[in-house]
């Protein structure tokens, strides 16, 4: 097994860099640039230098973690040095030349999920973690990273493998005086064990929106003032804006973060009926922003007249969740009160020049999410492949649930809740034929 | 080197794998030598004396379409037949015979007397001869040397043998007979890594001194369930078995006396298997139970001799005399042989490969017990497939491998030779994935073909299967084909009779699907050239019918789960070099250098981490070619 090193922290400059070194040389190279008495878990202050001809590398802070207490179950040396690239290039550059080799990607991850200081489960949520964007976001991931979703499932899955050691006893030893199991209490069990999973399952509505961010279209015809309102939410000039009808030919999408949760904002090209080719590939990947997205910002300009155009979208959305926003309350031309169909929707007045009504628009596109039962706290699925597993879980333990209803021999019932339970295992390990029947060897008596 | 015989496969041991893989390696043309301790004893049942059983009645069928010889002596001898689970579905009912101990040893030793090729020894092998590292013979403690190009080791319980009553031991394969030492020396020579493990039987009893009133009956079934597809009507004469219970009195006696079995006391280092439990362990163990079934086993109809079934014990002799007398209806009762442990030698099966020949050796084959199994009918099936092999490498020919998509002898050997055993290894059902394809009555359809292929599978017998595929075909038709209309005649009766309307138009095989639809009711509705049919035809076709939706979706969820089991591993991958694995999971995966990542993932000791990081290091070298 090799010893890798990496640069735990961001590129760049910064006050302060901490490299890690993992494997079972970590610590030799470590002394043999200068870290003279090892104490686990103790930061021992030291100046680094090159065994090659002596050079002075950095005063650092030097952390030994012995395996197997420390994040891989290796050897692990972490090293507190100044964050300037030229000195973490030069220290990670004698580590090399010690013996260790530049970590892969997730390297580190992997020799932890290896060595099972952490599940897959685990590991996931630490590449979730990873490229987690907002605080909500990070909050879930770290939640999976100390094992919740383990935890969450660990119940349900103990319960599923009492319902089979219950029926694969009845199969496999009829001629021990067992007790005969009880279909409607393995009913009962087999519908909390579903319930449970299909509770978790659901989580991911939310729990994808807050990994991958919620993904909100702007909409509306030419010039009504979308590229400004994106401008205004993301707080920065990223769209063009000019008075022409049509500037916008092309979607454009940024990430702002709405009061912890992630916000994929997206410009698109005015629908309006046109010639121009550009443009009409344009108001194609409109279309297709908008079948995509969680939410639309349907924009009108609230200083006209509503246009056929403006109601044609009206209508296309009216299945869609989406928001009327009613730009350009800063021209004198702008009708407050605005007309009673559009009244109905609810609309909200803004100005993206003066930033008036954004506050209120944020606040509503936060609400419309919440009202579809978003919700940020306790555990959430977000990860896709969970997600997949569940709901695959789920519904093996449904076919079994309908087996047992009308009375299937076991077998048949057995059949789809083994499914699930792989399914199961598949988030938190496997469970073997070995594991079920050391559990029918413990429970019941068996044995002519 | 001299030799005083000259065989091409020689047999060591003559138990359930033994005869098995002498009959099948003779009978593909190998001149095969079967050497035996005791020439009296071919075919001797050590322990119960019964075959089949859930998932044991599997092997046995499969054996016998294989062209196995287990099923058709069983038959032959068998006193008293069950079919298991009749009232569950068709997958996991099995049949189950008690044996005629005794007529089961001398028609064995007939089955074998009369094969050609098939030459019966009575001797001890103390050493094997080899030559440049292959397999040449065999050493005879009475000084012969045979000459043999494969050797099959079925031992059972005598490698290394060491029996326990109380806090004595004594060496012995089995009661009353000596145990083969010499022979686990030599395994070990050769390097072969040894381990230990224990079973027990229980006293015997004399069947005179029993007051059988105090016992419930337990009568075989009206109409037995033979193993072999060829047996067409039974020859013993029927008996009837009986069901006990020990009492409190009987617990707490075994309780205050624990300390006395060496199950207890520390004397017995292997494992049992926990499936057969001495009842020491019961009542230790289920301390909360007031009771233990027993059952009382007639050991055939030339002897009193009756084997007290759950009763296994190795508690000293003079005290499991009192404790039989303290059951209901045993109080008079004798004891003619005691109960007791024996411990003996097995060989880590990881060595073996899916033919169950070592790698270490070429030409030694392990069968059985030295495997790490338990049970006549796992020892039969690999001595089977062992004999077979063992022919089949003499006779330069591609050996036989199972799947265990397709049989529970592939099932069996697959988790023998990937994940080892720590405990004596008995098949289950629950170990097949595809449990609801792998029935009793569906053995002939799954394996018969192998066995035909190798030349097991006579002419009579191969006639008998086609007649029988062909009636099953034609019935097949007709449930699909033949519908229960409304203007039929006995459709208001039908609907009536299940308590819901059919429809105007129901096919036989919709039908039978209903609840309450039976066999007969679908025989019923046959047309006439199909009649009568045949019960077991019927049942075969309706159980395929039964279980196909759940097939399907069986297959589909296995297919996603193990979506990845088809990704190879290149046979120049070093496993060392993968970032990420430990040094144990280097260790294991370099051991049993699998092909596919399927095989890997049911490698013993990988941890799901190890796995995934494998799975991630495939998939990135398959993106990057």
């Amino acid at each position: 097994m090799s010893t890798i090193v990496a640069l735990s922290t961001p590129r760049g400059r910064g006050a302060l860099a901490v490299i890690r070194l993992s494997g079972p040389d970590a610590i030799t190279i470590a002394q043999r640039m200068g870290l003279y008495e090892v104490e686990d878990r103790r930061a021992t202050l030291t100046t680094l230098t090159r065994p090659r001809d002596g050079e002075k590398l950095d005063q650092v802070l030097l952390t030994c973690f012995r395996a197997p207490h420390s994040l891989t179950g290796e050897d692990v040396v972490e090293i507190s040095c100044h964050g300037s690239p030229a000195v973490v290039r030069s220290i990670i550059d004698t580590t090399l030349e010690l013996g260790a080799v530049l970590a892969g990607p997730g390297e580190f991850t992997l020799r932890a999920l290896s060595n099972g200081k952490i599940n897959l489960a685990q590991a996931e949520a630490v590449r979730d973690l990873i490229a987690a964007q907002t605080d909500a976001a990070v909050k879930q991931a770290s939640r999976q990273l100390n094992g919740e979703l383990s935890n969450a499932l660990a119940p349900l899955k103990e319960k599923l493998i009492e319902v089979i050691v219950v029926l694969e006893s009845a199969l496999e030893f009829v001629e021990d005086d067992l007790p005969a199991p009880r279909a409607e209490q393995i009913e009962k069990e087999l519908l909390a064990v579903s319930a449970g999973v299909e509770k978790l399952a659901r989580t991911y509505a939310s729990g994808r929106l807050l990994q991958e961010g919620i993904k909100v279209t702007i909409t509306g015809r030419p010039n009504v003032g979308k590229s400004s309102i994106f401008n205004s939410l993301i707080e920065r000039e990223r769209a063009i804006v000019t008075d022409i009808p049509g500037t916008t030919r092309d979607t454009l999408s940024e990430a702002i973060d709405l009061e912890g949760i992630p916000v994929i904002l997206t410009d698109t090209a005015g629908v309006r009926e046109t010639t121009d080719g550009i443009e009409t590939l344009g108001i194609e990947r409109t279309r297709r922003a908008m079948g995509d997205s969680d939410l639309v910002l349907v924009v009108l300009d609230g200083s006209a007249e509503l246009g056929p155009p403006d109601h044609d979208l009206l209508i296309q959305t009216a299945h869609t969740r989406r928001l009327v926003v009613r730009n350009k309350s800063d021209l004198p031309e702008f009708n407050h009160a605005s007309t009673s169909c559009i009244a109905e929707l609810q609309p909200i007045n803004v100005s993206a020049r003066t930033g008036e009504g954004l506050a209120t628009l944020r606040s509503a596109i936060l609400a419309s999410l919440n009202n579809n039962g978003f919700e940020s706290d306790g555990l959430l699925i977000t990860n896709a492949r969970h997600y997949d597993l569940l709901c695959s879980a789920q519904r093996e333990l449904e076919e079994a649930r309908a087996a047992l209803v009308v009375r299937h021999s076991e077998e048949v019932v057995l059949a789809p809740l083994h499914n699930a339970l792989r399914f199961m295992g598949q988030i938190t390990g496997e469970t073997t034929t070995e594991d079920i029947l050391s559990e029918i060897f413990a429970t019941f008596c068996i044995g002519k | 080197m001299s030799f005083d015989e000259v065989f091409d496969v020689i047999v060591i041991g003559a138990g359930h794998a033994g005869c098995e893989a002498a009959s099948a390696s003779a009978r593909l043309g190998a001149e095969t030598g079967l050497i035996t301790l005791n020439l009296d004893l071919v075919g001797q049942m050590s322990c119960n004396p019964a075959i089949g059983g859930i998932a044991k009645g599997h092997l046995v069928r499969e054996i016998d379409a294989l062209g196995g010889i287990m099923g058709r002596v069983i038959d032959r001898t068998g006193i008293q037949f069950r079919l298991l689970n009749r009232s569950r579905g068709p997958a996991v009912q099995s049949p189950r015979a008690q044996a005629d101990r005794m007529r089961y040893r001398s028609e064995m030793r007939r089955t074998l007397e009369a094969t050609s090729n098939l030459h019966l020894r009575q001797g001890k092998v103390v050493d094997f001869v080899l030559d440049h590292g292959k397999l040449a013979g065999v050493v005879l403690e009475d000084g012969r040397r045979f000459s043999t190009q494969a050797v099959v080791v079925s031992t059972g319980t005598f490698l290394n043998g060491l029996i326990h009553t109380g806090r004595r031991t004594y060496s012995g394969g089995r009661a009353g007979e000596p145990a083969a030492i010499e022979l686990s020396e030599a395994l070990k020579r050769l390097g072969f890594p040894v381990g230990r493990l224990k079973t027990g039987t229980p006293p015997r009893l004399d069947g005179r001194t029993i007051d059988w009133n105090a016992f419930e009956p337990q009568p075989g079934d009206q109409i037995p369930v033979p193993f072999s597809f060829a047996t067409d009507s039974l020859e013993q004469k029927q008996i009837k078995c009986y069901i006990g219970y020990t009492t409190e009195q009987v617990h707490d006696a075994i309780r205050a006396n624990i300390a006395e079995s060496p199950l207890y006391s520390g004397k017995i280092k292997g494992v049992g298997p926990r499936y057969c439990p001495s009842i020491e362990d019961k009542v230790v163990k289920f301390s909360d139970k007031s009771r233990h079934q027993l059952f009382l086993e007639p050991e055939g109809h030339d002897t009193n001799e009756v084997y007290l079934n759950g009763f296994s014990t190795s508690l000293p002799a003079e005290m499991q005399q009192d404790l039989v007398r303290m059951i209901p209806g045993l109080e008079e009762t004798r004891i003619i042989r005691p109960g007791y442990a024996i411990e003996y030698d097995f060989v880590d099966p990881r060595e073996l490969g899916p033919d169950l020949q070592t790698a270490r050796v070429p030409g030694l084959f392990h069968a059985g017990q030295i495997n790490g199994t338990t049970g006549y009918e796992e020892a039969a099936c690999q001595g089977l497939l062992a004999g077979i092999n063992a022919a089949l490498y003499t006779q330069r020919l591609e050996s036989l491998r199972l799947r265990r998509e397709e049989s529970y002898i592939g099932v069996l050997v697959e988790d023998l030779i990937k994940q080892g055993v720590d405990e004596p290894y008995r098949i289950f059902t629950s170990r097949a994935e595809y449990r609801l394809a792998l029935r009793y009555d569906n053995a002939d359809e799954r394996l018969e073909r192998y066995g035909r292929e190798l030349g097991l599978v006579g002419d009579s017998d191969w006639e008998r299967f086609n007649a029988r595929q062909e009636r099953l075909g034609r019935l097949r038709a007709a449930l699909e084909n033949v519908r229960l209309r409304r203007s039929d005649a006995q459709h208001a009766a039908v609907s009536a009779l299940i308590g819901s309307d059919l429809g105007d138009s129901i096919s036989l095989s919709q039908l039978a699907k209903r609840p309450k639809v039976t066999a007969d009711l679908i025989a019923s509705l046959l047309p006439g050239e199909l009649k009568p049919v045949a019960e077991t035809d019927l049942n075969s076709v309706l159980a395929d019918s039964l279980y196909a939706g759940y097939l399907d979706t069986q297959r589909a969820a296995v297919a996603k789960l193990y979506q990845h089991d088809t990704l190879k591993i290149p046979r120049q991958t070093t496993f060392r070099r993968i970032a990420g694995l430990s040094n144990e999971s280097v260790e294991r995966l370099d051991r049993a250098r699998p092909l596919t990542f399927g095989e890997a993932r049911r490698l013993p000791g990988l941890t799901p981490g190890a796995l995934s990081t494998l799975l991630a290091y495939l998939s990135a070298q398959q993106k990057s070619l």
